[in-house]
């Protein structure tokens, strides 16, 4: 991992420099200031269980499924297509080294987007004053919900750096990257909806669905309840995903 | 001061290395090696596994069995170690089409391990080597010429001054005035570092080399020093003669001085002929022919030894069949 630093600090540069980043940016903070537009706006209307930055948050899923596929795609697939993946690794920089700078970057980039999101929120809460939701600017739900994307953001890049791995071709990565979201997204909230309860040959799926549902890690995040098996579940998900990253890189060279 | 590190015997070793696709068998058993400072040429026709090998070598492909070794260090068992010996170019030289020459550069100075303090001059060195310093350092590579991108290619090579480069056509697609100058630069390599180089321009390899190692469908068919492989692939010296006189009394001659000699008569023109002659090569009437012809007292208008070059050694070795190989 000696080289780590030198790669991170070029995939960033790299990341910074090109048009699909800012593209993607843009997508995200349209998507993003629209949802919280409509929030707010329903909030105005009728008073709701939720204030309008927990609704935003709720809505993680989209710009998860349509905007991090479009970050994590070209880490490997295009350096495949263009084979600078392979004149890298004529270097001794480790497979390793090159799955971690590529996620980290990613990640980064990631977080960079919600941090920049955070603007419109505190825009409302400035523009409103005293008058407007003293929920509308909640430090806890604000904070722990950028905790929530920045600790599941950990496997969800993972992952779109596994699926960017598998194929030359960046739509086809994209493609992967949305399905494989989607159904780890899905997955807690499809197991839930299942009476397990009632088969019980299905029992001993119980105690791992109840970990599986993201939607209740967020809730936690928001409430400022921090508990650690969602890191446990993101974390080992992270390294599952890259340690069979950096095994499909080697196996390519 | 410490003692320097003794040389390896083989700077690049292939040791019965075999690659197979599937069914499809690309390298076989093939073994060579290459001593360091010498720049050896790798030869063969198109599909006889010559990347793959490179490929092998360099640590970016894996091979079926066999051993290869860069500098001593195992490329399979210790494959960073092997790469911090070793610089490669591969056939197409694929290059990040969004960094400026200069950034790439300074990029694979810091992951070839050049110490920081030395990275500015290496790149600075480089560049100036290969001609990039002035027209290219601070353009995007994806704006460069072929020449030039091949000119970044063999400057990323020689970054970390490796003791072996393995250069995978590197003069492919350049213009005449661009292949020159990759000769001269890698003419400067010997004795410097171990050159294992591909190309199909024969005539720059013969130029370059100081031997060659030529493979056909995955199989080494030759490998040894030019004159070497002359010797060994080519069995006869054939001279051309261009004479007044008929092939009978042409062959009454030169029968006396080398009874196994073969004469055939290619073209005539104006009452003169040109025939060829050809001679066993280790046969002394090589150096007598033209005293006999002179002395015959024929009409003779030339007589010249044909050259044989690295061509018609490619062509004969790459026509060996398998008995021809296992015969000692």
């Amino acid at each position: 991992m000696r080289h780590f630093r030198t790669l991170l600090a070029h995939e960033l540069r790299t990341a910074a420099l090109a048009w699909s980043t800012w593209a993607s940016a843009a997508l995200f903070l349209g998507l993003m200031g629209a949802l919280h537009w409509f929030a707010v706006l329903d909030a105005a209307e009728v008073a709701q269980a939720s204030s309008p930055m927990e609704a935003t948050y709720q809505l993680f899923w989209v710009p998860l499924l349509c905007v991090l596929p479009l970050l994590t795609m070209r880490s490997f697939a295009e350096e495949r297509r263009q084979g600078t993946l392979a004149a890298l690794l004529t270097t001794p920089a480790s497979p390793a080294a090159v799955v971690w700078a590529k996620f980290v970057s990613v990640w980064l980039t990631w977080l960079g987007f919600w941090l920049a999101f955070t603007a419109f929120p505190l825009l409302v809460t400035q523009r409103l004053g005293s008058a407007g939701d003293q929920r509308l600017g909640d430090p806890i739900v604000l904070w722990g919900g950028l905790a929530f994307i920045a600790v599941s953001g950990l496997m969800h890049v993972a992952l779109g750096i596994l699926c960017s791995c598998l194929t030359r071709s960046s739509a086809l990565a994209a493609l992967l990257t949305f399905v494989g979201l989607l159904a780890f997204t899905a997955a807690g909230g499809a197991l839930e909806k299942l009476p397990i309860e009632s088969w019980e040959w299905l029992g001993w799926l119980r105690e791992p669905a109840a970990h599986l549902r993201t939607f209740s890690h967020m809730e936690d995040f928001t409430r400022g309840i921090l508990d650690a098996r969602p890191f446990v579940l993101y974390a080992s998900g992270m390294l599952l995903c890259l340690g069979l990253a950096v095994l499909t890189v080697e196996g390519q060279e | 001061m410490a003692a320097a590190a003794p040389l390896p015997e083989a700077a690049v070793a292939a040791e019965r290395l075999t690659k197979r696709y599937g069914s499809l068998t690309a390298v076989e058993d093939l073994t060579f090696s290459v001593a360091p400072g010498e720049v050896v040429g790798f030869l063969g026709p198109n599909g006889a596994g010559k990347s793959s090998t490179m490929r092998i070598l360099a640590g970016t492909m894996a091979g079926t069995s066999g051993r290869a070794s860069i500098w001593g260090v195992s490329v399979a068992l210790d494959p960073a170690g092997a790469k911090r010996h070793m610089a490669y170019m591969p056939e197409n030289n694929p290059l990040p089409e969004d960094l400026k020459v200069e950034e790439y550069l300074t990029l694979r100075a810091r992951l070839k391990d050049v110490p920081a303090d030395l990275v500015a001059q290496r790149v600075a060195k480089v560049m100036d080597d290969c001609d990039l310093a002035r027209r290219a350092a601070r353009q995007l590579i994806g704006q460069l010429s072929k020449g030039f991108r091949q000119r970044v290619g063999i400057a990323d090579a020689l970054l970390a001054e490796p003791k072996v480069v393995i250069l995978d056509e590197p003069t492919i697609g350049l213009d005449p005035h661009q292949i020159v100058g990759i000769r001269d630069l890698i003419r400067s390599l010997r004795g410097k570092m171990a050159v294992l180089i591909s190309s199909h321009i024969l005539h720059e390899v013969e130029q370059v080399c100081d031997k060659v190692v030529i493979i056909n469908r995955g199989r080494l068919v030759a490998q040894g020093r030019t004159e070497d492989l002359r010797r060994e692939l080519i069995p006869t010296a054939n001279f051309t003669v261009v004479a007044r006189v008929d092939l009978a009394r042409l062959t009454q001659s030169v029968v006396t001085a080398e009874p196994a000699a073969l004469l055939e008569t290619l073209a005539s023109a104006d009452g003169w002929t040109r025939y060829r002659i050809a001679l066993p090569a280790a046969s002394p009437a090589r150096e007598s022919l033209a005293t006999v012809l002179i002395a015959a007292g024929f009409p003779l208008r030339e007589i010249a030894e044909e050259r044989i070059g690295l061509e018609d050694i490619f062509i004969a070795a790459t026509r060996r069949t398998p008995a021809d190989l296992r015969r000692p």
